[in-house]
């Protein structure tokens, strides 16, 4: 089988051999051939020996592809050619939707139809597990929709505040 | 003795106490809401009732429910846990006024001491050393920015009525003062429906050391020695260890001594916690007692071998302490590391949802109190805490060592954790050389990104579990083979033999 895998912004490509009644055959990965053995101890729980070298791998399937454990680090590893593009996140990155990132309910909106708004200004506070997140504009504009009000349960993807962006302000930026 | 005691609480930390009652012979009752009909703490209990909405107000925050429940079933008690109405002054009374007993500090006491400014009033009336700061609440932004002025920035934005972080702020510069109060009223309004804020003077890389009192009916006070609880986000604690690798026995006697001072200071009784901000010079100023249980109690039992909650309840039943401050002794290092459903990657933002399968760590001087299992829900509606792990061992290298291994084997999938984090912070030299403060995950940890060596077993372990259930995971790959390809799930006997074995 020929996997091409997609963990956080990082591409693997995966080539298994077929395996042999004990479990043991060959897998490629980024064009490196080592030899496998593996058992299946549960469907959540697999024995995995790469090159002499044992580990326990535990996974689970989600949306869109499967959690895969390995020693203390879960890594969420989806197909490649299924997965959404994402942009790498980092300390400078701003969202650019008024979207929550978790699950909440809004605390308070602090815009209005027609509002002039800067980047980086305070639209919607929102409260997740006692925590409370200020949603702020992710670029200059013109405030066109407020799609939500204070106490409605909210999800991520949903879109609290819709923002017509300045003529000048660069989208790409 | 009690027979039955209701615990006004949920997840991991109701699972905690009821398991101690259940040790001494006590029946349990559990309260839920809507969003909690599955969970842990409600199949553990001998008894269950169903407080109402997912909504706190409407459940583990409802008063007139709680007091219902414990009298439909019988409870002659009620333990509160840590958050909610633990340290609700008006519950307390409720409770008392009812003919029911309260496992925890008199109403008055924790009263008094859950008000920050008042107890620290009342702790430099007895001599206990407190951080400068204002002395009385205030809401007007004009009055807070002379006060700023006079502290000196940086400043600390506290909830008057706050603990655990909640509503806290700092502030650098005067201009970022307005909105910081505002946020952090805000935040002290739906955390403990106080808005009420205060400012402290901020001060430089502060370790957080706190000692663990216990406090009888008849005028006995104990310390049993402190609690390092440096590693914070959001002014949160996330791992605390025992004992400090900052103290030496006569600092230790000395807060240990202020400890018990505080606890007399203010009538205290029950099992309660004295937090201290230990200065890069030795220094220490009183911060705030918590009149509850606090999460990281563990580290205390082990280290000390005592059952915290059995001594609360025997505390409350009126049972005087069976030991004296001279009689305890503590033994080898312990560490805790609480699990939360949040994501490191993104500034600890919590993370609600299905856990798809969890196996909990074992071995050795392993703990682990938690309150899921595979198939659980993670609400939104509370605090993302999950479990805490707590190791023991002769000291702390070993305790290092050995907490990083039950991490490895902490198995948790589907939501996000701090597992990996704290594994790579408690691998780190500032950790190994002891060198904590409140500041540590900023100075040392700001930086971090997952270990992206282990995607390339990642992507092999993906592989062989596609291929065991080619239908549930990847829809795009393509057989390299012929097209009967077979699935060595259905083919191999090597494969399930263990499960046949233990069958």
């Amino acid at each position: 089988m020929e996997y091409r895998l997609r963990i956080a912004d990082e591409t693997v490509s995966v080539e298994t051999s077929r395996l042999d009644q004990s479990g043991a055959g060959t897998m490629t990965v980024a064009g490196e051939t080592r030899n496998v053995v593996v058992t299946a101890v549960s469907s959540n729980h697999l024995h995995l020996t790469v090159n002499g070298t044992a580990t326990e791998v535990f996974a689970a399937a989600a949306e869109g592809g499967a959690w895969i454990w390995v020693e203390g680090r879960p890594r969420f590893v989806e197909d490649a050619d299924n997965a959404p593009r994402r942009k790498a996140r980092g300390p400078g990155d701003t969202p650019r939707e008024v979207t929550p990132p978790t699950p909440a309910a809004v605390v308070r909106v602090m815009a209005q139809v027609g509002d002039k708004v800067a980047k980086g200004q305070g639209l919607v506070v929102v409260t997740a597990m006692k925590m409370e997140i200020t949603l702020s504009a992710p670029y200059a504009g013109t405030v066109t929709a407020v799609n939500c009000e204070a106490g409605a349960q909210v999800v991520p993807g949903q879109i609290l505040v819709e923002i017509d962006p300045d003529p000048e302000e660069d989208l790409n930026g | 003795m009690f027979s039955r005691i209701l615990v006004a609480n949920r997840g991991e930390i109701a699972i905690r106490v009821m398991r101690t009652a259940r040790e001494m012979g006590i029946g349990t009752v559990a309260v839920y809401s809507e969003a909690d009909r599955g969970a842990l703490h409600v199949l553990t209990a001998d008894q269950a009732v169903h407080l109402g909405e997912s909504d706190p107000a409407s459940s583990y925050l409802n008063i007139g429910k709680i007091i219902d429940a414990a009298r439909e079933t019988g409870a002659e008690a009620i333990h509160p846990g840590y958050g909610f109405l633990a340290e609700n002054p008006a519950f307390a009374e409720q409770v008392a006024a009812e003919g029911l007993v309260f496992i925890g500090p008199p109403a008055g006491v924790m009263d008094a001491l859950g008000n920050k400014t008042t107890a620290r009033r009342m702790m430099a009336a007895g001599n206990v050393p407190v951080i400068p700061g204002m002395s009385a609440p205030e809401a007007d932004p004009e009055r807070l920015l002379e006060e700023a002025e006079a502290l000196g920035y940086p400043v600390l934005v506290k909830a008057a009525a706050g603990g655990g972080g909640k509503g806290m702020r700092i502030v650098q510069t005067a201009d970022a003062l307005p909105e910081a109060a505002q946020m952090a009223a805000g935040e002290a309004l739906t955390a403990f429906g106080d808005a009420s804020i205060y400012l402290e003077k901020c001060l430089d890389r502060p370790r957080h050391v706190e000692f663990q009192i216990l406090a009888d009916k008849h005028g006995n006070v104990v310390h049993l020695f402190e609690r390092e609880c440096s590693i914070q986000r959001r002014h949160q604690k996330i791992i605390e260890e025992t004992p400090s690798p900052a103290l030496d026995d006569d600092l230790r006697k000395r807060m240990g001594a202020a400890a018990v001072a505080a606890a007399k200071a203010a009538g205290y009784v029950n099992a309660g916690t004295v937090e201290f901000l230990l200065d890069r010079s030795g220094q220490f100023y009183f911060l705030e007692v918590n009149t509850r249980l606090q999460v990281e109690h563990p580290i205390t039992e082990m280290i000390t071998g005592l059952d915290l909650v059995r001594r609360q309840i025997e505390i409350a039943d009126g049972l005087q302490l069976p030991f004296n401050q001279e009689q305890l002794t503590r033994r080898g290092h312990s560490i805790e590391c609480r699990i939360y459903a949040e994501d490191p990657e993104a500034d600890f933002m919590p993370s609600a949802g299905k856990i798809l399968f969890a196996r909990p760590p074992e071995g050795p001087g392993v703990r682990f109190d938690h309150g899921i299992y595979s198939g659980c829900q993670v609400p939104v509606n509370y605090d993302p805490i999950l479990g805490k792990l707590v190791v023991w061992a002769e000291d702390r290298p070993t305790a290092i060592q050995r907490m990083i291994r039950a991490l490895k084997d902490c198995v948790i999938l589907g939501v996000k954790t701090q597992i990996e984090f704290m594994m790579d912070l408690l691998s780190s030299a500032a950790f190994e050389a002891g060198d904590t403060h409140i500041g540590f995950i900023e100075e040392n940890m700001g930086q971090w990104t997952p270990d992206q060596r282990v995607n390339s077993v990642a992507a092999m372990g993906f592989a062989v579990y596609d291929m065991a259930a080619p239908k549930a995971v990847a829809s795009g790959a393509k057989p390299a083979g012929p097209a009967d390809w077979p699935s060595p799930w259905q083919t191999l006997g090597a494969w399930d033999f263990l499960e046949k074995g233990w069958g």
